[in-house]
């Protein structure tokens, strides 16, 4: 919980940096408010504290995915130097990105519905902003029109869903409805009053608020614009935080609250899986700009985290976890490549890449694992996520499903691969003079070394659930 | 004191994450010796694990496992990293150690002008980490780590060269077959834990030997394990990536192309011996596939010019003969082809290579010719290894290839006969290559003929011992009618032993053993005869490309009867065949339907990004639509 | 027995689904950015009408507290909107959502 404080307090700070003439100091403080945030985090190990009459919850789960955040953003600051660059607009940069952070904070711990809420929309408003931070770029504010409206849309449906199970169950607490949900002698009490469709169309409508988030086809048309518009750092943060965050937020409602009425959510969740998959994969093939593969690399991969949420068994905590973490830093990884190859390149095309091997060895090899370690290719981390994903989804006998998604990922290789091939292959010489900050190598380093330890290890993190 | 042998794979990872990180900084030779001296004290580990395992003697069962770490546990599935050293994985480690260390040495020499020398070697030695770890590993999950970090290397490797625009072809080609194969074999491996609820080998193997025979799905579980294998090993259907493989550098060919990676499908299927036993129906389909694909690519083989390519369709040719023995049961055969074929092939590549280096990249057999007096140390290995694939006692590939065929006679004589008519023609295109290359006059260019020079003896070096052991590697196997004990057999026997128990045939007399090999050996020898008849004796060289059949064939044609004898029943109908395999089968269906995998999902992919119309109404609209068909099949 | 609660509670739960339903009917059918932000509002809005009648159905005050986070938060969205939307017709000169279709495919 000090951890949540001491993000608001460093977005507080963030803002007073203006006033009191700190700029130049602002990163380094961001960057130990984050690891004191971490070191908070682990401290509250085991302690499970509610807070404010069960608003909140600090179990491991909301500890571990937080850390999982935290790193994330950690790595994240110190990609994206520059977008803090020299303008006048820094410190609310600073700002809206760590109440961006608390907000996506808030949506792993929550345990009533109105911090669900709060939670999507202070990651979510914040976001809008951040995704039309460049204003000149007439894409950015496409982005930005986007994001919002269709996000606004989304968050009505949200809504009007947390408003149906509130209306069928009297309560916003998730153990309360969890409680009342798996008794049978409490449902026969609103059956009478028209409450079974209440409560049927109000987990529909969460599941619709919810697919949107994590960008689920067919809500996900959002997702390649957006992230094609935004500024690069901006994206890299929507792909790995805000993706993480609404992953997390979705598999604790569900398995607190939802799990025994499986028959009215599973059906929806297997196709639009199965449609996320075979789509986003589908569609990547064709891209030349690297930022949409990505964005459309991202959609296929919350396809298979939705194996998981599907497979809803004692597994499925652990594999979303671990799968997050993996795709996280890979993604982290590939888009500082990004940034530092955009500098040269408007949009930066699969072809800005070639010859890169020969030109910047280590940002060649920490895209390399990175693309690897997406494309699931053992050791790396990411084959791990994928493998623990599957197998719980198949413990839980979704073979169909599985089957698509191993299709899904035989497709993926070929794309990620293709940029694998682009950058040992002989260069145009279209790149000059690539400039890495120190820590942007830094950057480079842990990913690559993320990757690889996650990927040897993968059973250090799936033991601590 | 086992665990020192978990630094067998290590060593070459060092290798490859110094050579990969410092490569740049460092000399040539620095890299150079680090390259080598990691596979070296690999390859003297392994013989220190061997000698652990002969040491073992009477009690000759023991194996070494050694536990590593627990790399994944979830829920009831454990997968602990272990390494596992009994006879089967020890063999080959010596191979890959011994023959890797070996064309580590001669590539030195081979790139030593090579720009990217650094990264020449940082990729070999992460193939061989890779390769080590594919054999060590004690469960199928390992071994599947390993089989996909080989495909990457050899994926790395043979586009190091690459100039043109093919190589994107060839690389996807590959790319595609082997992912197809790859498939098939996650597919296995996750059968295998449905059924057996382990992924070990020891566990899978005790749980299996209760089975019944035949069982459905120990045969979907074999015929699986067999579609990796095809891929891998370049076996019919999958099998077009190896010839245009060799767009790597030719130690690479050498090394991944022919004698360790691509026979990683053997060794899987030899290690499973225990499944496939269980279910013959798969044992004859691998027969019958590794058959049929052995006198597939032996005629293509025999219209090809271009020396590697030649090569190549020799691989596959022989590799398929390894399959043929597993089929029938000779697991130890198939092993032991292994052996010879690692020495005598890789001898072969090295040699085209170091005939390729000194013509300055030519590669064309037709521009060839007299380079005997030009490059004598290579000359005379290069027949050495000629004679050993064609299986002239008492080289080694004869006793090898004996092992194979006398099985193939015992379980079906048809077999018998077609395996002999396959190495009758092997016999015919290892010796028109030959004495294309070595003997008559020079025909290329005067530059080229100025610039003739044998190799440096970091390159002859390696090909002496490998012509030795050429010559001498089938005495590990001698059969009993010649008096031996077949070593090989006995070294082998704790792992194949269960299997033998229930497939080896019956006992052949040995004067019919006998009778068979002298036929088969004649077969060869006239075959040799008459390739020396028609390309040295004759000094026909083969026509330019695009040129019909010449007036100057048709002459010969009337002049001697035996000609006209080999055209019609030889030459002309395997010419005709092997054409009509390459353009029909090959270019037509096998092409053709890998390209339209790859075509039609960037179709796929043109056709789903038009949903992206960039229009907020349409996204929101196709939102609401969803939505209204999600609550109208949910509540309704 | 107030006034809200002598109204059944099926009778509120119609009208804000009708209510929603005009709202998305509004960000279906209209190009105007401002009146699609005016929808959504609408939208809202219909949400807090069903929360305040369930909140008196179950007499618990949670959904009536409910209601003013949504309100706050549905101010601070629209003060991000209008924000947007200045911005893009400073660049554009317009507030049709058509005008900005550059990212597509």
């Amino acid at each position: 919980m000090k951890t949540l404080y001491i993000l608001t307090a460093l977005g507080v700070i963030a803002m007073l940096a203006e006033l009191f003439r700190f700029k130049k100091f602002l990163l380094p403080i961001v960057l130990i408010g984050l690891m004191g945030a971490i070191a908070s985090s682990v401290r509250d190990w085991n302690t499970n504290i509610h807070y404010y009459n069960y608003m909140m919850t600090f179990d491991n789960y909301a500890i571990l995915f937080t850390i999982v955040l935290c790193v994330t953003a950690f790595l994240w600051f110190m990609m994206s130097k520059d977008f803090f660059g020299s303008e006048s607009s820094k410190t609310d940069h600073y700002a809206l990105v760590l109440f961006a952070l608390c907000g996506a904070m808030l949506m792993v711990s929550y345990s009533n519905m109105v911090m669900l809420f709060l939670g999507i929309e202070i990651l979510s408003i914040p976001m809008y902003v951040l995704a039309g931070s460049n204003k000149d770029s007439l894409a950015s504010n496409e982005a930005s029109l986007k994001y919002f409206l269709m996000g606004a849309f989304a968050t009505g449906f949200l809504l009007f869903g947390i408003t149906m199970i509130y209306g069928a169950t009297g309560t916003f607490d998730l153990r309360s409805i969890g409680i009342t949900l798996k008794s049978p002698e409490l449902i026969q009490v609103w059956r009478g009053a028209g409450g079974t469709t209440l409560l049927y169309s109000g987990i529909l409508m969460m599941l619709i608020g919810l697919c949107f988030k994590i960008s689920a086809v067919p809500f996900h048309f959002w997702a390649p614009d957006v992230y094609t518009g935004a500024p690069t750092p901006v994206t890299a943060f929507m792909a790995t935080i805000v993706k993480t965050a609404a992953f997390a937020a979705f598999l604790r409602l569900f398995i607190t609250c939802f799990s025994g009425l499986g028959n009215v959510w599973m059906n929806t969740i297997w196709v639009l899986a199965g449609l996320t998959i075979l789509l986003g994969n589908i569609t990547a093939v064709y891209q030349t700009s690297v930022k949409r593969m990505l964005a459309y690399s991202s959609i296929s991969h919350a396809g298979y985290m939705l194996l998981a949420i599907l497979a809803m068994n004692n597994h499925s905590v652990g594999s979303v976890l671990f799968y997050a973490a993996a795709y996280s830093v890979a993604t982290i990884g590939a888009f500082t490549v990004l940034s530092i190859i955009e500098k040269n390149f408007e949009l930066a095309s699969v072809d800005s890449f070639s010859g890169l091997a020969k030109k910047n060895p280590l940002l060649a090899f920490a895209m390399t694992i990175s693309m690897l370690s997406l494309a699931g290719i053992p050791p790396l981390a990411g084959f791990f996520g994928k493998y623990y994903i599957f197998t719980s989804a198949l413990q839980s006998g979704y073979v169909w499903l599985v089957l698509i998604a191993v299709l899904g990922s035989l497709i993926g290789v070929y794309y990620y691969f293709r940029m694998i091939i682009k950058m040992f292959s002989s260069g145009t010489g279209e790149v000059t003079n690539i400039e890495i900050s120190t820590l942007q190598k830094i950057v480079l380093v842990i990913t690559i070394l993320l990757s690889i330890l996650l990927g040897i290890f993968p059973d250090m993190v799936i033991s601590l659930l | 004191m086992n665990s020192i042998f978990t630094l067998i794979p290590l060593f070459p990872l060092l290798g490859f994450l110094v050579i990969g990180l410092f490569g740049k900084k460092i000399s040539k030779g620095l890299v150079g010796i680090i390259g080598c001296g990691t596979v070296f004290v690999s390859l003297v580990l392994s013989v220190y694990a061997f000698s652990g395992l002969i040491g073992g003697g009477e009690k000759s069962g023991n194996s070494i496992t050694i536990h590593l770490f627990d790399w994944i546990t979830a829920g009831n599935f454990s997968a602990p990293f272990n390494f596992l050293i009994d006879p089967l994985s020890c063999w080959f480690l010596l191979i890959i150690t011994g023959i890797g260390f070996l064309i580590h040495v001669y590539s030195v020499g081979y790139m030593h002008d090579d720009p990217a020398f650094d990264r020449f070697f940082a990729y070999l030695n992460l193939f061989i980490f890779f390769m080590l770890l594919l054999v060590l590993g004690d469960s199928y999950l390992t071994m599947f780590v390993g089989w996909e970090g080989v495909g990457l290397c050899s994926y790395l490797l043979i586009g190091f060269w690459f100039k043109n625009n093919d190589y994107n072809k060839a690389a996807n080609k590959a790319f595609i077959m082997n992912r197809i194969g790859d498939l098939g074999f996650l597919l296995g491996i996750i059968l295998i834990y449905v059924t057996f609820g382990s992924i070990r080998y020891k566990e899978v193997f005790d749980v299996a030997s209760s089975f019944p025979s035949s069982k459905p799905v120990i045969i979907a579980i074999t015929l699986l394990l067999f579609v990796g294998a095809t891929g891998k090993s370049a076996q019919i259907p999958l099998y077009t990536w190896l010839p245009d493989a060799m767009a790597g550098p030719t130690p690479v060919s050498a090394l991944i192309h022919a004698a360790t990676m691509v026979t990683a499908g053997i060794y899987m299927i030899a290690r499973s011996n225990i499944l496939y036993t269980l279910a013959p129906i798969s044992m004859d389909i691998v027969a019958g596939v590794g058959l049929f694909t052995a006198i597939f690519a032996a005629t293509i083989g025999l219209f090809q010019n271009d020396i590697k390519k030649v090569l190549a369709y020799s691989t596959v040719s022989q590799l398929g003969y390894m399959f043929l023995g597993l089929g029938v049961g000779a697991y130890t055969g198939a092993v032991f082809h292994v052996t010879t074929h690692a020495f005598f092939k890789a001898l072969l590549f090295l040699g085209a290579g170091s005939v390729i280096h000194a013509m300055s990249g030519e590669q064309d057999i037709r521009k060839m010719g007299g380079l005997k007096k030009y490059l004598p140390k290579t000359y005379l290995t290069f027949f050495i290894a000629t004679i050993a694939i064609s299986g002239i006692p008492p080289f080694a590939g004869f006793f090898s290839k004996d092992e194979i065929l006398g099985h193939a006679y015992t379980y079906n004589n048809f077999f018998w006969l077609m395996g002999v008519l396959g190495s009758v023609i092997t016999a015919f295109y290892m010796f028109r290559l030959f004495f294309l290359t070595f003997f008559g006059k020079f025909r290329g260019t005067e530059k080229q003929e100025h610039h003739l020079h044998e190799s440096p003896s970091t390159m002859t070096i390696p090909l002496i011992i490998l012509a030795v052991l050429s010559v001498v590697g089938g005495f590990i196997g001698i059969p009993e009618v010649f008096g031996g004990t077949h070593w090989l057999h006995e070294f082998l026997s704790p792992v194949f032993s269960a299997s033998d128990l229930k497939t080896l045939p019956k006992e052949m007399s040995h004067s019919k053993e006998i009778t068979l090999m002298v036929v088969a050996v004649l077969a060869v020898c006239t075959s040799i005869y008459s390739a020396w008849f028609y390309y040295l004796k004759k000094e026909n060289i083969p026509v330019a490309d695009g040129v019909a059949i010449n007036p100057v064939q048709k002459t010969i044609y009337h002049k001697y009867y035996a000609d006209e004898f080999y055209e019609a029943v030889f030459t002309k109908p395997l010419n005709w065949l092997s054409e009509k395999f390459h353009k029909i089968i090959e270019l037509k269906a096998i092409d053709r339907a890998v390209n339209f995998v790859g075509e039609s999902v960037t179709w796929m992919s043109g056709q789903a990004r038009l949903l992206q119309t960039g229009h907020i109404g349409f996204y929101i609209f196709a939102m609401v639509v969803s939505i209204i068909l999600i609550l109208f099949f949910k509540l309704l | 027995m107030n006034t809200i609660q002598s109204i059944h509670i099926n009778h509120y739960i119609l009208l804000s689904a009708v209510l929603f339903c005009i709202g998305v009917m509004g960000v279906l059918f209209r190009r105007n950015a401002i009146i699609i932000f005016m929808s959504v509002e609408l939208m809202l809005n219909a949400v807090n009408l069903l929360l305040v009648a369930f909140s008196s159905y179950w007499n618990d005050p949670a959904g009536q507290v409910f209601v003013f986070f949504v309100m706050v938060v549905a101010a601070a969205e629209v003060a991000v909107g209008l924000a947007i939307l200045v911005m893009i017709y400073r660049n554009t000169g317009s507030t049709d959502i058509d005008v900005l279709n550059k990212l597509k495919n």
